[in-house]
């Protein structure tokens, strides 16, 4: 019996020390994450940056003006060929846009967003709430919180060969942001590039 | 008219003009040989692997995952467990996964522990495959197949012997378990060729009497009892992946590298490439430096020889303007000669360059896996030459201008 007891005892013990897996991923702010990949006709893309890059800020949002600032930057995100200028004559056509914000804390919110974010941006209103909750939780924590808002594009260019620049309104929307990391997969490999403020245009002809 | 006058004038000229043409020939074909030798250089390592989307190992940084798994320099950090790779291997989006380990050599050869799958989806050079010159594909556990490198400095020829070595540095052989060559790899011009591969069974089999390091004293299974064993391996050191779709490359990438269970680290070649040389890369960046200053010297040259060569042709400016030529005419006469001279020498040099090429091409292929492209001339060499044509005519404005304003009375004044 209390060999029994003491399996059992092991047995809850694994999935709590499972649970202690502590990681971070990597934060710079002025820097976002732009990735790309191109397969036949479909771009995928996936967009990262920090919430101070985005809103000016990263602690939970309090005030009207700060909510209604998230809620501004999670509708502009949803507008990738705004934000990511594609030539015309590729023809492209989005698909599919996710935008939300997330809190560098507990990768168990991720499925919570994707979720929501598939109903329309206004749902995300609900979402926001839990935000808090957990931004408390990290003071708690007495980290401090970083949020990084991420969003997730799919879209459909008639003539792909024509992707031969992407120009970046993104520096001219939001302000803070100064720099973005750009990776791009076609079929002919992946290459990373750097798209400062200053020179916010991307010539995609080496790739092709 | 006067472009007739200046090749009648280089003509008369040719010893000195024909050196100072070659001065620039060679100037010229060196920096466009050093040009060659950097894009191919960089294409070459850029080539180094193609056709894996992700390389998987244990969470450290790109370029060292890279350099250990690709061009086998340095070591991994840790080991990836076999559990979080058959995790990996287990997901939707993964086409398919070669594992790799590392760990032990032979002489100064590493020894790569892999499946035979790794020789259907490695791939270098735009996607080539690697291709037996002899022998086939390990088949049984004590098989190993070498590359071009390790059998040319070795002298290994199929069905010879071998002995791999537990460590990297270290003198203690496995010696009661030799392996045979059953296949020599064609030379690539990638670290495989310096690579002896074995299965991934046999790594664990080599170990099967050894523990902590060292070999248990009068312990030694015979090879047919090996055979028999069950040779999982607890861990691999790194992992090729492909994936169904590249539109799940990020996806997968992320996953892999926010995989609780374990830290892992999931890398884009081609990223990682294009980071390490652009470590790699400053040296590129003095060669052209240097090959630009014997440019710019043999530029200097040529204004050297034009202004010595004003002193000899006093006589004939005074003529020139005595016959009714403006100064300006004189001006002209001595920059087009100056460019004539610059475009021969230029397009000479790309003569030389190609000459080169077609010689040193199968030489450098071979003996350093460098492949440098026969092509027709680019666009940025094309620049290269008006350039030259250009500085050519700008440096001979100095003496020209010094030919407009004296040439009448200098030359009428008897001094000689």
């Amino acid at each position: 019996m209390k060999q029994t007891l003491s399996l059992l005892s092991i047995l809850a013990a694994v999935p709590a020390l499972a649970e202690d897996t502590r990681q971070l991923d990597a934060h710079e702010h002025g820097v976002g994450v732009l990735n790309i990949a191109i397969e036949g006709i479909t771009v995928a893309m996936e967009f990262n940056a920090p919430g101070a890059d985005i809103v000016g800020f990263e602690y939970a949002a309090e005030s009207e003006a700060d909510r209604a600032a998230v809620d501004a930057a999670v509708a502009t995100l949803a507008a990738p060929l705004d934000l990511f200028v594609l030539p015309a004559e590729a023809e492209c056509s989005v698909t599919q846009a996710i935008a939300g914000l997330e809190s560098e804390e507990a990768h168990g919110e991720h499925a919570d967003h994707d979720d929501h974010a598939g109903h329309g941006q206004h749902e995300e209103h609900d979402d926001h709430a839990e935000h808090d909750d957990h931004a408390e939780h990290e003071e708690h924590a007495g980290e401090a919180g970083h949020t990084e808002f991420h969003a997730e594009y799919t879209l459909t260019c008639a003539n792909p060969m024509a992707l031969t620049e992407i120009g970046f309104a993104y520096f001219d929307t939001f302000e803070n942001a100064r720099e973005l990391e750009v990776q791009i997969i076609t079929s002919s490999g992946a290459q990373a590039f750097e798209v400062q403020r200053d020179a916010p245009v991307l010539d995609l002809r080496s790739l092709f | 008219m006067i472009l007739r006058l200046a090749i009648a004038s280089l003509f008369a000229r040719a010893l000195t003009v024909g050196m100072t043409i070659l001065a620039i020939a060679l100037s010229v074909a060196l920096y466009l040989g050093v040009e060659k030798v950097r894009t191919g250089a960089k294409a070459s390592f850029a080539d180094t692997i193609s056709g894996t989307d992700l390389i998987v190992g244990a969470r450290s940084g790109s370029v060292q995952l890279l350099l250990y798994s690709v061009f086998r320099i340095g070591n991994a950090t840790n080991n990836v467990t076999w559990e979080s790779y058959q995790d990996i291997a287990a997901r939707s989006d993964v086409d398919w996964i070669v594992p790799i380990s590392l760990g032990d050599s032979h002489r100064q050869f590493r020894v790569m522990g892999t499946t035979q799958d790794f020789f259907e989806h490695y791939k270098y050079r735009q996607g080539r495959s690697l291709e037996m010159v002899e022998g086939i594909v390990m088949d049984d556990i004590f098989d190993t197949v070498i590359g071009a490198d390790v059998a040319a400095t070795l002298g290994y020829s199929v069905d010879d012997p071998i002995v791999v070595a537990h460590g990297l540095a270290s003198f203690t052989e496995h010696k009661d378990q030799p392996f045979r060559v059953s296949g020599i790899l064609a030379k690539t011009g990638t670290p495989v060729d310096r690579t002896v591969i074995v299965s991934l069974e046999a790594i664990e089999a080599i170990h099967v009497d050894w523990q902590s390091g060292a070999q248990i004293p009068g312990q030694s299974t015979p090879a047919d009892v090996i055979r028999q064993m069950e040779l999982t391996p607890k861990a691999v050191t790194a992992a090729l992946v492909g994936v169904e779709s590249p539109l799940q490359t990020f996806a997968l990438q992320r996953a892999i590298n926010e995989y609780p269970e374990e830290p892992l680290l999931a890398i884009l070649p081609g990223v990682a490439l294009q980071e390490l040389w652009g470590i790699v890369g400053i040296a590129e960046t003095a060669l052209l430096a240097v090959s630009t200053m014997v440019v710019v010297t043999a530029l200097i040259g040529m204004m050297a020889t034009i202004f010595s060569s004003l002193s000899e042709r006093r006589r004939e400016m005074a003529i020139f303007r005595a016959m009714g030529a403006k100064p300006m005419t004189i001006l002209s006469l001595l920059v087009l000669e100056a460019m004539l001279m610059a475009a021969i020498g230029a397009l000479l040099g790309l003569a030389l360059l190609y000459v080169g090429l077609m010689i040193a091409q199968p030489v450098l292929d071979s003996a350093f896996g460098l492949w440098l492209p026969i092509d027709a001339p680019t666009m940025r060499e094309a620049a290269v030459i008006l350039a030259v044509i250009g500085a050519g005519a700008i440096v001979s404005l100095v003496p020209a201008f010094r030919a407009y304003r004296m040439s009448l009375a200098d030359g009428m004044m008897v001094k000689t």
